[in-house]
């Protein structure tokens, strides 16, 4: 049984749906946010690198791991999380439309997390909580650091709840309908994450705040651990599946495409859901207290995720090769001459797409029980995820940024603000590659992450990191320079671009596309396999390691000036 | 009509992919090779 697909937009009055100013304000909140925490994040990223080539040494008293924690925090949990809500927002309103009603309470959500971020940055900036974005016990920060994380979960999960009520009202209105493939995405990601996001409320609500309360004596540093972990995967796909969106749907617009295929996104998204939680102990294999056949088999489901991401990058190629067939471009790689490599809408992207290809190979060797132990807690990891993260997530958000913003403010991307663009990609491309390159051949020489600079007692082998080290101080150099110009950029869109109307591109399927399967919109079905896949790789595993567990461990606050 | 029996027919034909298919081969063997390089290092240690 097949639903029909839904009529071009050009032909349908309904989609795309007006963003209405009220509603713009809501968007563009969240993205203020996610570009301050840019900067001040950006700024600790380039102090780390400072410190780590040994030639700078932080002034007045700030700690390196002060600067690290607020690093991690600003810019894995809260740039990411505040862009994406009010990317995905944006997306709905566009698709599906947004009441005043789900307006209200998405300012709630807003207001929720942006309180809750205050908390933790400021418990981190006065030293009480320098216990790095993984906050694993039995470092103690101060509680006020575990309530604002709290809070920032929770508001996303308001947020969550709204986007899920918006595709349900629309769904109401519009039966035997599918749901437009944006509000599908931007669905699965939220059921994703409000699942994901369980895990590390239960370890900070249950563990952490009646611990660093007072309350209870010790933690039980093990089970905190796996619960993080049973979030912080996830958590990578919650960053990643919104660059997919715009790669599966917007790209294609922009490069004057069409969608490759409806049913293969949502399939590959569904995919996503089932293969994103699961999979947690491959961050902890060399996790003593974890039986090794439930490593192995959570390792086994990681590899799983290979499937929907080679399926993705499938789909962009096609997509590439078609639309450069289509406009007369022959041969084996014609079509790479039609792409439009002068839009920075485009070449941010792009660019992201080429990055994820080191950052999912050295993911897949993250994830390989015996590789992990040469890499593991080494600089590589730091490397790998500034690929992943902090190129293929980052530039698609600064690709979608480019439009969104000028969008939302009823502004337009000029010509010279493109141009600037494709000089911060450029900037941004030469600072990751020295960066992150030299991390990864640190980190295969065995060089430590997280620690900051030590010569190790004169050792030969911390000899040979220095030039490393050197390296990473030159690409965080020229990333900070990139960080600034995007700073500049965005500004830029919002308050000085002159005014008019910026496209929100969203890409059709193909005038001939089969229809989507029914049963791609079976969610109750996707929620039951993804809960029963957590409960098999999770819950014998789980049982074993609180029944076998060491005695808790009381509280470690002063080796992080929290006592 | 005639137009429409045209669209019809190249509804049916299926688009050359050989450039993506040769990109995913690529790819797969980035990942490969990767794989193979950091084994060779942990055998090696």
């Amino acid at each position: 049984m097949a639903i029909p697909k839904l009529d071009v937009f050009e032909n349908n009055s309904r989609l795309p749906l007006p963003i209405e100013k009220k509603e713009a304000n809501l968007y563009m909140s969240f993205i203020y946010v996610a570009f301050i925490s840019l900067f001040i994040g950006g700024l600790m990223g380039l102090l780390q690198v400072l410190v780590r080539s040994g030639s700078f040494t932080l002034p007045w008293g700030i700690g390196y791991y002060q600067i690290l924690t607020l690093h991690g925090v600003v810019l894995a949990l809260v740039l990411t999380t505040f862009f994406i809500l009010g990317f995905q927002y944006a997306l709905m309103g566009k698709t599906v439309g947004m009441s005043a009603k789900q307006r209200k309470v998405s300012w709630l959500a807003f207001w929720v997390m942006t309180i809750g971020t205050a908390m933790t940055a400021a418990t981190i900036l006065v030293g009480k909580a320098s216990v790095l974005y993984t906050f694993y016990a039995p470092l103690k920060a101060h509680p006020a650091f575990y309530i604002g994380l709290a809070l920032v979960v929770v508001g996303s999960w308001i947020a969550g709840f709204v986007n899920w009520r918006q595709l349900y009202v629309w769904k109401k209105d519009h039966p035997g309908e599918k749901s437009p493939l944006l509000a599908f995405m931007v669905t699965i990601n939220m059921i994703m994450w409000f699942i994901a996001s369980i895990g590390v409320a239960v370890a900070v609500l249950v563990q952490f705040i009646p611990w660093s309360l007072g309350y209870a004596e010790t933690i039980n540093v093990l089970v905190s651990r796996t619960l993080f972990w049973y979030f912080g995967h996830p958590l990578v796909y919650f960053w990643l599946l919104p660059a997919y969106m715009a790669w599966y749907a917007i790209i294609p617009k922009i490069i004057g495409g069409k969608i490759f295929s409806d049913s293969l996104a949502r399939l590959s998204f569904v995919l996503f859901l089932f293969f994103s939680i699961p999979v947690g102990f491959h961050h902890q294999l060399t996790e003593p207290g974890i039986d090794p056949t439930w490593k192995f088999i959570q390792v086994v489901l990681t590899f799983m995720v290979v499937i929907p991401s080679l399926m993705t990058a499938f789909s962009m190629f096609a997509t590439f090769e078609i639309t450069g067939r289509k406009k007369g471009f022959g041969g084996l790689f014609g079509w790479l001459k039609h792409l439009p490599w002068k839009d920075v809408r485009f070449l941010a992207p792009f660019i992201g797409m080429l990055a994820f290809i080191p950052g999912g190979a050295g993911g897949i060797i993250n994830a390989s029980h015996q590789m992990n132990a040469v890499v593991h807690n080494t600089i590589w990891v730091t490397g790998h995820f500034h690929l992943t993260v902090a190129t293929t997530v980052i530039l698609t958000f600064f690709g979608i940024t480019y439009w969104l913003v000028p969008h939302l403010t009823g502004r337009t991307l000029t010509k010279e603000v493109n141009r600037l663009g494709i000089i911060q990609t450029f900037v941004w491309t030469i600072g990751m590659t020295i960066m992150s390159g030299a991390m990864h051949i640190q980190g295969l020489l065995g060089a430590p992450r997280r620690s900051a600079y030590s010569d190790y007692g004169g050792s030969e082998q911390a000899v040979e990191w220095g030039a490393y080290q050197m390296a990473q101080a030159i690409g965080g150099t020229i990333l900070f320079i990139g960080i600034t110009l995007m700073v500049y950029i965005f500004i830029k869109l919002t308050f000085f671009s002159p005014k008019g109307e910026e496209e929100f591109p969203i890409a059709e399927e193909e005038e001939n596309a089969p229809a989507t399967p029914m049963w791609l919109e079976n969610w109750k079905l996707w929620v039951a396999i993804t809960v029963a896949l957590i409960l098999f790789a999770y819950t014998i595993p789980f049982v074993d390691i609180i029944q076998n567990s060491p005695p808790g461990s009381p509280p470690f606050d002063w080796p992080i000036g929290n006592s | 009509m005639k137009s429409g029996e045209r669209n019809y027919s190249g509804s049916n034909r299926e688009p050359s992919l050989k450039g993506t298919l040769i990109s995913v081969g690529v790819l797969g063997l980035v990942i490969v090779i990767s794989w193979f390089a950091v084994f060779a290092l942990f055998i090696s240690r």
